[in-house]
């Protein structure tokens, strides 16, 4: 792991559904876990704050048609989280040089929540590198009049309860209480996330500097999110050049899991018509 | 030196707030608007009377710490509190257990205060430092994460601030001071004492170890404070040393009243408060991801797991007394357990006999303070009665007189050009003296 100082790694459990082996690439002496498979339009998707070492459904589903790349962000699934990485702007610097190194020289971008706002610094950072720009239910910019729930303040099962709106699909993801290691793996996790973005909860310099992308964006939000207020999609939708909004009906703030077939082909069809 | 030391500790809690049962949290959650400033007024001077009065009663230390936005303790700046007491007491020592060092913009701000304090009340200031509990970090913007990389960033600028000559550039990983030259310096050299109020985790056992400062279990069962104190001698042992009686101090409710029916009595509702009510957290608030690294959570949820650490809101009063997280009890009883508690652990100090428990009116701890200090101290002490530090010489001058026969003359002392002396230089001190400005000047007879 060379000079970098790397937090300790214990032993990342797998989960029973859908772990498949990442592959991992070096990075700037990380090594960062991806998943990759298909082909076709090279995509890039930076997942949320948790589900994480899953081949999910919805990612087999991008992949029939797109060559899709998952990678995994530092602190979550099987990438270490080294002590100088602090901010998104240290993501977007490990992406683009991630990307550099796989060949990925023009892709699509798809961000899903705290991926989300990863995605839009990335965008901010290096959009010429960008074919197009899906967030979904993403976070990242100050709403003035009411910033919504402090999810660090939340039990477990209360952000379990506000991230999905179909409970049948919420049980089906809930993890398994008895599992000590994976429980003990979602406080790592969610220690990253409160790295990335305790303090604070916005980066008020993405309103201009996302000013500078060129390519096709869109903005896809949730029918009833109850974990990020709607009017963060509103926000991003107003403030990204080039972007359409749309809400998938009766999702809450998870639509890859609660509408993946919906939500894959949504997103199939925007970077069909993105490709010149 | 005595077998035990007594400190009065002081949480200075605001107890009108609604009963456990009703709300999520005395942390964090519950709303401010439960906090009248007038009862808040008349609440803080009871508390400070009370420490105030814990000289009198001839304990070996006065001790305040910080929180912030609970009800369990009201005193987001200890420090202010620290400078009243200095002002209200004489030469008993005050302990800030401590100032949570990760959460201040600027570390030098904490070294600046303490060498006030510990200036003006003549080198009486005991220094803690700690992280502050996972709570304080949401009314901070601060991440969790941080948290023990810059409380060791912070304890060595302060510690570097205090016994370097300044100016010096701090060029660290979380705080970057381009000219440190704190003024003024402490009293006590090479520094004030230093305490580490902890739960036993090795990260801070061995930090204590390595500086040999003085460690203070917060409230815990007599298994695990009994854990924490083996593990730090063995550390101690570790690095060479044998770690004296007086580097452990345990954290333990102690309360003492006429007889021991009537100690239960009195005890019971408050030390309850303290645990069920006071501590009323939950875990999200208390462990806000990233407070404790993956390898320390692991090894706590196990304990909790393995049904050994019980959550402390879930205490009853039975089971307090039975795993010795508290002690109740005629003078005679408590006596005999203090006694056993500190052999079997091996403890240099109490926090805990003759304080005042969360919503304890004040003729209760008033009549507490002098039970302890008339009754069971005297047990723990030399037959003069006396706490340590009134054997000991003071860290300071007491009197002008004093100073002046013990350090003569400042080396450096202010002097000036003045009117009619010409080119020389003439001290401030004789500067109002005709003779003293012109020597040549002839005397008025």
């Amino acid at each position: 792991m060379s000079y970098i100082d790397v937090v300790e790694k214990i032993d990342v459990p797998r989960p029973h559904k859908h772990y498949t082996e990442p592959h991992f690439e070096e990075v700037l002496g990380l090594p960062i876990a991806y998943r990759r498979e298909g082909a076709g339009e090279a995509t890039v998707l930076f997942h949320g704050a948790g589900f994480t070492r899953m081949w999910l459904p919805f990612y087999a589903m991008l992949a029939e048609k797109l060559d899709f790349v998952a990678p995994e962000c530092p602190g979550f699934g099987e990438t270490p989280l080294p002590q100088w990485v602090r901010g998104f702007n240290d993501l977007a610097i490990l992406y683009d040089q991630l990307f550099e190194q796989l060949g990925l020289s023009h892709i699509h971008l798809i961000g899903f929540s705290m991926g989300g706002w990863a995605a839009a610094e990335f965008a901010s950072f290096y959009p010429r590198r960008l074919k197009s720009l899906s967030l979904i239910t993403p976070v990242g910019l100050r709403l003035e009049d009411d910033p919504g729930v402090d999810i660090f303040q939340l039990s477990p099962a209360e952000v379990m309860d506000r991230l999905f709106k179909d409970k049948d699909v919420m049980r089906e993801w809930l993890p398994d209480g008895e599992d000590f290691d994976e429980g003990i793996h979602m406080y790592s996790e969610f220690s990253a996330a409160a790295r990335l973005m305790w303090a604070p909860r916005y980066n008020l310099k993405l309103e201009h500097r996302l000013q500078r992308l060129t390519c096709p964006t869109q903005v896809i939000g949730a029918e009833e999110d109850r974990l990020v207020p709607n009017a963060m999609s509103d926000k991003f939708a107003a403030v990204l050049p080039n972007c359409r909004l749309i809400r998938i009906a009766g999702t809450g703030h998870e639509p890859l899991l609660e509408r993946p077939r919906e939500l894959a082909a949504l997103l199939t069809v925007f970077i069909e018509e993105a490709t010149p | 030196m005595n077998k035990l030391r007594f400190y009065f500790f002081h949480l200075m809690p605001y107890p009108h707030i609604p009963p456990a049962s009703e709300i999520q949290s005395t942390w964090v959650s519950l709303s401010n608007k439960y906090y009248d400033p007038h009862r808040g007024h008349s609440l803080y001077t009871e508390y400070l009377d009370q420490l105030a009065a814990a000289e009198q009663f001839g304990f070996d230390a006065i001790a305040v710490n910080e929180h912030h936005a609970n009800f369990y303790g009201t005193m987001p700046s200890p420090n202010i509190i620290a400078a009243m007491l200095v002002q209200r007491t004489k030469e008993i020592p005050i302990g800030i257990i401590g100032n949570a060092i990760p959460l201040h913009g600027n570390p030098l701000r904490v070294a600046e205060e303490i060498a006030m304090l510990d200036v003006i009340s003549g080198g009486r200031i005991i220094s803690g430092f700690v992280r502050g509990i996972g709570c304080e970090y949401f009314n901070n913007g601060i991440a969790p994460a941080d948290s023990l990389a810059r409380f060791n960033e912070a304890h060595d600028l302060i510690l570097k601030a205090w016994t370097d000559d300044g100016p010096f550039t701090w060029q660290g990983e979380h705080f970057y001071v381009p000219n440190v030259n704190p003024i003024p310096r402490p009293i006590q050299q090479p520094h004030p004492p230093i305490w580490i109020p902890g739960q036993g985790s090795l990260e801070t056992l061995q930090f204590i170890a390595e500086h040999k400062y003085t460690y203070m279990m917060v409230f815990s069962p007599l298994w695990f404070t009994k854990m924490a104190f083996d593990g730090l001698r063995e550390e101690c042992h570790r690095l060479g040393y044998d770690a004296p009686k007086s580097m452990f101090n345990a954290c333990v409710p102690t309360y003492v009243a006429e007889t021991d029916e009537q100690a239960h009595r009195e005890a019971k509702a408050h030390l309850s408060w303290v645990f069920n009510t006071g501590l009323k957290i939950p875990d999200q608030f208390f462990f806000p991801p990233g407070y404790m690294s993956t390898k320390s959570f692991r090894n706590f949820i196990g304990l909790l797991q393995k049904g050994k650490v019980k959550p402390q809101v879930n205490l009853t009063y039975d089971e307090l007394i039975a795993d010795r997280y508290i002690i109740v009890g005629s003078p005679e009883t408590v006596k005999n357990e203090l006694g056993h508690y500190c052999d079997e652990v091996g403890a240099g100090g109490m926090i805990g006999p003759g304080s005042p428990y969360g919503p304890m009116p004040n003729w209760m701890v008033m009549k507490h303070m002098q039970i302890v200090s008339e009754e069971v101290m005297p047990e723990f002490r030399e037959a003069d009665g006396l706490p340590d530090y009134q054997r000991a010489e003071p860290n300071s001058q007491r009197s002008r007189a004093e100073l002046a026969a013990v350090k003569g003359k400042p080396a450096e002392t202010a002097r000036s050009r003045v009117t009619g002396g010409g080119d020389r230089l003439i001290e401030h001190r004789l500067a109002h003296v005709a003779e003293v400005i012109d020597p040549t000047m002839e005397h008025a007879q």
